[in-house]
């Protein structure tokens, strides 16, 4: 039977045979499955720069979180020791010899400059993340009732007048005078009316997609309000809250640090409070390591958090997906 | 659109109480009471019941609550002539312990409980402490004390602030003997030596020069309705805010001064500044030898601007920086999307947006050092190059937030149909930039451009600090860290009222550039 045509001179090709008929092929979809964040990851790897500031952030996080828990960092090691300290960096690689350690000097107690920048980035970018992510969760879901309900609306709108118009240093200075200064003590002052901002700028997204048409369709087939806002409407936020968190992010360290300068920071030595107490150093022949490397290390974090975010944020938009 | 912004104006003027109530709740209420002596050095001589009534006092000239010794009450009885000096010399010396009271004091102390009692006072009797168990020799602050005291309710803080805002002077404000009180309108001012100047000079007011007029702006000066935005105490003690904010600092400007008394000297006294001071010539041959009258206390004339002029100064000049350099390099930006000019104005952004504003304004103060300019203030220096290093670290992040959303905005708009329908019409690319899109995407900026112009007389917190430059932006800060809470208020309501004017004025404004913003439903 298999050889059966070949008598005719033909080739295989050129013969019709019956295909079965299957309904479950029939149900497939030829073009390429979408998974939307699958789709994110692949846009934004398709930027080789956004690899590189990948791979730089992994550095700063690594060094951040893992570097002083194995060195076991001690400010206070050199304390008493009046030749360790205010070291450049060429004096103590001679007194102690070439390590990591001492590539940046030491400072002002004799502790390694390069030790004390990392957990001090530790304590920042803790401090960051945490209060992003009390101050999205919170202002995420008040946006997004602040946004549907005109009732909710009215009421927020004041309570925004009134509250964006306290100054900021006056919240987390009476935060900071009612607690001991301490990390919670600033997490909190930064949470407590920092994700107000955030509910206000969701409120106006909301706003703008809320009464669309595709919004009242979905409504006169009898989809609820919860399924609205989840499946209809967060979608369309998602780049939106990524942009967001972007911008979020470095900038709680950014206040860390204008709050430790004005001398409302928090007793442990986060970048801040080592920029404030350095303040001298810049201006002293020398001693310029110990003041620019915190200055330094926290622009570059911010930068590369900014960036990472950004770049995320513009791979989330699914119209850049094609 | 007048009924429309009075209902806005109305509907900020709640606000601003409500933020003022909200920052006398978090000074007054939520603050620690106790942190104040914490630097204190009379607080660390005090004892005993000597430092529970030094507290008390001292949170009274805080304005925390209102605290009346028993010895004020006797005093305030004596004035009102309920009772003559003997009683009030029997009743002041309470006993040791309640029961040890003689029967007059008893009498009185009674009195004084059941009045502020019923006032909603709390009466505090604090019983002598002996040196030793049985020894009858007082320990050191041990001696007896009796006061009252309120903490005062935020309602009636609240009112009494707002009302005593604006005082009006009046030919009653002044105490003692001041002769025949009342106004006099002079064509020919005293200070100018008889010229012409029309002057109303007042007797029994609270400042002697109602209205005057001299040679600087605005020419016409009043002292008739006085801000009281809230008393210093620690900062500047015994000055409002307002005038700690907006009196001239720096080196006295000495010129010939006739005083009443037809004394001439080289003086920096500001004679129409004059206010009244009780019994200040009496007590002081210097005032004697120069006034005719207790209207002693002046302003002097000072050669540098005030806090809010240095603030001014410098955010206008970066202001109007800002707008000039980041609406044309927003307009390339948009322009050449994606070229290199785009980047590069993208990487400059960033570089604002992300690093701490304390990096780069301590970098630029290391630059421009290394360029030779001068990098701290000095009030004294005639150098106009100290404003420079300010100025530029104001405008630069200026400059990128106009970038950044005029970018914006003007990208969101280039697939506009308006601008298809222009490209067809065969307008060139620069025509359909400068004119068409520029317009419509300006107005959000043009919204920000009257909160910008005001804000610029608030100062910025660190670029001041890093310069020290002597502006308003380091005022609060120095408020809070001194616990002056009269300053903290004060500032709080300064800042609220301006943050509203400028949102208001900026719909304003937005209106007036693009007619097709109304406010009132009807017009639609």
């Amino acid at each position: 039977m298999e050889n059966a045509y070949q008598h005719l001179g033909l080739s295989k090709e050129e013969l019709f045979s019956m295909v079965d008929h299957n309904d479950l092929e029939t149900e497939k979809i030829t073009a390429p499955r979408y998974s939307y964040w699958s789709s994110v990851f692949r846009v934004f790897f398709r930027k080789k720069v956004n690899i590189v500031i990948l791979a730089l952030l992994g550095v700063v996080i690594l060094f951040a979180y893992i570097y002083p828990a194995v060195t076991d960092y001690d400010p206070f090691v050199n304390v008493m020791n009046a030749e360790a300290k205010h070291l450049t960096p060429a004096a103590a690689i001679a007194k102690y010899g070439f390590s990591l350690k001492y590539i940046l000097g030491t400072g002002a107690s004799g502790e390694s400059t390069f030790e004390a920048i990392w957990n001090g980035s530790r304590i920042s970018m803790s401090l960051a993340f945490l209060c992003a992510a009390i101050n999205m969760t919170i202002g995420v879901i008040v946006g997004a009732v602040w946004g549907f309900s005109k009732k909710v609306d009215a009421v927020m709108m004041e309570v925004y007048n009134i509250i964006g118009n306290v100054p900021f240093i006056l919240f987390v200075a009476v935060m900071v005078m009612l607690f001991t200064p301490s990390f919670m003590t600033l997490v909190f002052a930064m949470t407590v009316t920092g994700w107000l901002g955030i509910a206000y700028s969701l409120r106006i997204q909301v706003i703008i997609i809320r009464d669309r048409e595709y919004n009242l369709a979905s409504r006169c087939l009898g989809t609820s309000t919860i399924k609205i806002a989840m499946k209809n409407i967060l979608p369309f936020m998602t780049s939106f809250i990524v942009t967001l968190l972007a911008t979020e992010i470095p900038s709680y360290i950014g206040s860390e640090v204008f709050l430790s300068y004005i001398g409302l920071g928090m007793s442990e030595r986060s970048l801040g409070r080592m920029i404030f107490e350095a303040q001298s150093a810049m201006v002293t022949p020398g001693w310029e390591f110990e003041f620019w490397s915190p200055v330094a290390i926290s622009a570059i974090i911010t930068v590369v958090l900014y960036v990472v975010g950004q770049n995320l944020g513009d791979a989330s938009d699914p119209r850049t997906h094609m | 659109m007048g009924k429309y912004l009075l209902k806005r104006i109305l509907h900020s003027i709640l606000s601003v109480i409500a933020v003022v109530a909200l920052v006398m709740v978090l000074v007054y209420s939520l603050l620690n009471r106790d942190l104040l002596f914490k630097t204190d050095g009379t607080f660390v001589k005090t004892a005993k019941n000597q430092r529970i009534e030094y507290m008390y006092a001292k949170w009274e000239e805080y304005g925390y609550l209102d605290f009346v010794p028993y010895t004020d009450y006797l005093s305030s009885l004596l004035q009102s002539g309920e009772i003559d000096e003997e009683t009030r010399a029997a009743a002041v010396a309470i006993g040791r312990t309640a029961d040890k009271d003689p029967e007059l004091v008893g009498e009185y102390v009674e009195k004084f409980t059941s009045y502020y009692q019923s006032q909603g006072y709390e009466i505090h009797r604090l019983d002598a402490i002996t040196a030793s168990k049985y020894g009858s020799k007082l320990a050191a602050g041990g001696e007896q004390k009796l006061f009252a005291t309120k903490d005062i309710p935020l309602i009636q803080r609240l009112v009494k602030y707002f009302t005593g805002l604006i005082e009006i002077d009046n030919i009653h404000k002044a105490t003692g003997d001041v002769g025949e009180r009342g106004l006099t309108f002079t064509l020919h001012d005293p200070v100018y030596n008889g010229r012409f100047s029309p002057a109303i000079i007042g007797n029994g007011t609270y400042h002697k020069y109602l209205l005057y007029v001299d040679g600087k702006f605005p020419f016409i000066h009043q002292n008739m309705a006085i801000l009281r935005m809230g008393t210093s105490y620690t900062v500047n003690n015994g000055v409002d805010v307002f005038d700690t904010m907006s009196r001239s600092q720096g080196a006295y400007v000495l010129s010939e001064t006739t005083f009443p008394t037809s004394f001439v000297e080289q003086s920096a006294d500001d004679l129409h500044s004059a206010t009244y001071r009780e019994g200040s010539r009496t007590s002081s041959p210097i005032n004697e030898a120069r006034f005719t009258d207790d209207y002693t206390n002046v302003v002097t004339v000072r050669s540098a601007p005030s806090k809010l002029g240095f603030s001014f100064i410098i955010g206008i000049i970066a202001t109007i920086l800002a707008y000039c350099i980041g609406v044309p390099m927003g307009v390339v930006m948009a322009r050449r999307k994606d070229k290199l000019l785009d980047k590069i104005g993208t990487v400059y952004i960033i570089f604002i947006i992300a690093v701490p504003s304390l990096a780069y304004i301590f970098l630029f103060k290391a630059f421009g050092g290394k360029l030779g300019l001068p990098t701290l203030f000095d009030m004294e220096s005639s150098s106009r190059l100290m404003y420079v290093l300010p100025i530029v670290s104001l405008a630069l992040p200026s400059i990128a937030g106009t970038m950044k959303w005029l970018r914006r905005y003007m990208i969101d708009q280039m697939n506009s149909d308006y601008v298809k329908f222009a490209r067809s019409g065969g307008l060139t690319e620069n025509e359909i930039f400068t004119k068409h899109i520029l317009k419509n995407a300006a107005i959000p900026i043009v919204h920000g451009i009257p909160g910008s112009i005001i804000f610029a007389m608030t100062g910025a917190i660190i670029t001041e600090r890093v310069y020290v430059v002597p502006g308003t932006g380091n005022l609060l800060t120095e408020a809070i860290n001194k616990y002056d809470n009269g300053v903290i208020v004060g500032l709080t309501l300064f800042y609220a009222v301006l943050s509203v004017t400028s949102i208001i004025l900026g719909d304003v404004l937005m209106a007036a550039v693009d007619p097709r913003i109304s406010y009132t439903s009807k017009a639609r």
